[in-house]
């Protein structure tokens, strides 16, 4: 019958969702960090799993080319999450995102005075909105890694990125001002999957929550 | 695809369906006012040089159709039109999808009983088999649901809205945040909504788990009458009662086809009673859509008869011959001078060939 194909970041979310997945009766027969493969069997035959780019992974369900991912709450805003049902909050991977500025900048300071900052991100969604909630003019720089690097060397006066430890901030002699929002990971689940391969999909559902509200 | 249309198009005039042709262009007022109102974004926008007014290129035909039978047909009974044509959508509805589909469908205007509901959802499951969707797979909801909890709880808009998205995503953790301030019975019923999809054993499931609010329970009566209208084998029923497609226009029943292969909804319909209201005449309706474009995209390609070549002459039984095939049905071309070396180009399997028995078709060489 018909395949469930699952698509996961490398990294932390793989080995975070690991356990969900055993829970769920599935284990993948290769790992991703030594095998070069980019579709990896399952213990069942009905059911692979793709390793893509964390933020291709709405992509790649949202077109039906996965049937199920697990994607953090950051890349989904940013990708607009619309035609992705998000029925499970995971809460793996969690971190922060925030505002962080160079020590000793008077972030608050320049907010109160409406000063027009200029600001590094990874999430210029996020982060638009974010700033104009507040009411307050910026300009968004559009980076793709080492934020921290931009308000060190003059590019930005402030960053918006993850948080998880605050190791990297602190490296670089940042600190976190403010929060935008707490990030975890999401199942995301194709519309049409859902309705499609109900009876194979709602199992897969049903076990991830249940690991879930146990942890809670 | 153009054989398609025209298959679809006979289909609906054999069960009564009148075919109109809704401009093109319109002023903005005309296409975005109430079955609209969410169109505003997607609708290409010009200025006309005559009366200095903002006109808008449709980006969807169903609220035309709906001011044809409100404004100029005034029928009291009921009017059943149809119509095949092209929209454009000045956003694209998502990633690789086409700003400018081809839009065909049915709408059934004047009658606010479920038989009329139950009348444009069979019309919709022919004319997928017509297309060659083996197993469509209809879904159904009912927008009253989510209306009658948000009004029994005097919600403000604006939690609305967010509640809408978070119910479109079945996300379940933005719903318990935003619910926390609402009564227990009213959060209960909001949290179980996404958890209400599957099939025909959700609605006894929902009748225990939401609240007995009378538009509720007519809602789930009216689900449970399509669920047992579609018992048949060749078509799937599913129901998600967090879906809330057009939640804004809609006022009854919605729903949407799946099919194997397609990995967004072919086509969508539901009830819309009140939109006929800002065109002067409120009239009961329902009906469906859907993009033929997305629809022959994962349909085989058309295997359409082949062609016939013939020769080109003065000859009168050939000229006869060939009248009578395409009396028949059948392609004949016709070779024009100096085009010997480009005959692959013209399609054709058989050709007309003269001997002593006359003109005779025979496999092409």
């Amino acid at each position: 019958m018909s395949q469930i194909t699952i698509a996961l970041s490398k990294g932390r979310i793989f080995e975070e969702t690991t356990p969900l997945l055993e829970a769920a009766g599935i284990v993948p027969l290769e790992a991703p960090e030594s095998s070069r493969k980019l579709i990896l069997p399952t213990n069942r035959d009905d059911v692979r799993l793709i390793i893509v780019r964390a933020t291709d992974v709405p992509t790649y369900v949202q077109n039906g080319a996965a049937d199920l991912g697990i994607a953090g709450k950051d890349v989904l805003y940013e990708h607009d999450g619309s035609g992705l049902y998000q029925p499970l909050d995971l809460k793996i991977a969690k971190c922060k995102m925030m505002v962080a500025v160079r020590e000793g900048f008077d972030y608050f300071g320049s907010v109160r005075s409406g000063a027009r900052l200029k600001v590094a991100t990874k999430y210029v969604k996020t982060a638009r909105e974010h700033f104009a909630n507040k009411g307050m003019h910026v300009d968004l720089i559009k980076l793709y890694g080492s934020m921290e690097l931009a308000p060190l060397v003059g590019l930005a006066d402030a960053i918006v990125d993850l948080v998880s430890t605050g190791g990297t901030l602190r490296a670089n002699h940042l600190v976190a001002v403010e929060d935008v929002m707490p990030i975890s990971s999401r199942l995301v689940v194709n519309q049409a999957s859902l309705k499609l391969k109900h009876a194979k999909i709602q199992p897969i559902i049903d076990s991830f929550a249940a690991v879930v509200a146990q942890q809670d | 695809m153009e054989l398609l249309r025209r298959q679809l198009l006979d289909l609906f005039h054999t069960h009564g369906y009148r075919y109109v042709i809704p401009p093109m262009l319109e002023y903005v007022e005309s296409l975005t006012t109430g079955v609209g109102h969410d169109l505003d974004l997607l609708t290409f926008k010009v200025v006309d040089q005559i009366s200095g007014r903002l006109m808008g290129v449709r980006s969807d035909i169903t609220p035309q159709a709906a001011r044809i039978d409100a404004h100029l047909l005034n029928q009291q009974g009921v009017t059943r039109l149809c119509y095949a044509g092209s929209v454009l959508r000045a956003q694209p509805s998502g990633t690789a999808q086409t700003r400018e589909p081809l839009q065909i469908g049915a709408e059934l205007f004047g009658h606010a009983g479920i038989e009329s509901d139950l009348e444009v959802q069979q019309l919709l499951v022919h004319a997928l088999q017509a297309a060659g969707i083996a197993k469509p797979h209809l879904d159904f909801s009912h927008v009253a649901i989510f209306r009658a909890l948000v009004e029994s709880a005097s919600i403000a808009p604006q939690l609305e809205s967010e509640l809408f998205q978070a119910l479109q995503a079945k996300d379940a953790s933005t719903l318990s945040e935003l619910t926390k301030s609402l009564q227990a019975s009213i959060r209960a019923a909001l949290m179980a909504l996404p958890t209400l999809y599957g099939d025909a054993r959700v609605l006894d499931t929902a009748a225990e788990q939401l609240p007995s609010i009378p538009q509720i329970q007519n809602a789930l009566g009216e689900l449970k009458q399509v669920a047992q209208q579609f018992l048949a084998p060749d078509v799937e029923v599913s129901f998600d009662l967090a879906e809330l497609r057009g939640y804004h226009y809609h006022s009854g029943m919605v729903f949407a086809a799946y099919a194997e292969g397609y990995s967004s909804a072919l086509a969508q319909g539901g009830r819309y009673d009140e939109v006929g209201q800002v065109f002067g005449r409120s009239r009961p309706a329902t009906g469906f859509s859907m993009d033929m474009r997305a629809l022959v995209n994962a349909l085989p390609p058309a295997s359409g008869n082949k062609g016939i070549l013939a020769p080109l002459t003065e000859d009168v039984e050939l000229r006869s011959k060939i009248k009578s095939l395409r009396a028949q049905g059948e392609i004949v071309v016709v070779e024009l001078p100096g085009h010997e070396q480009h005959r692959a180009e013209l399609d054709c399997d058989r050709v007309l060939v003269k001997n002593d028995k006359g003109w005779e078709i025979l496999p092409a060489a």
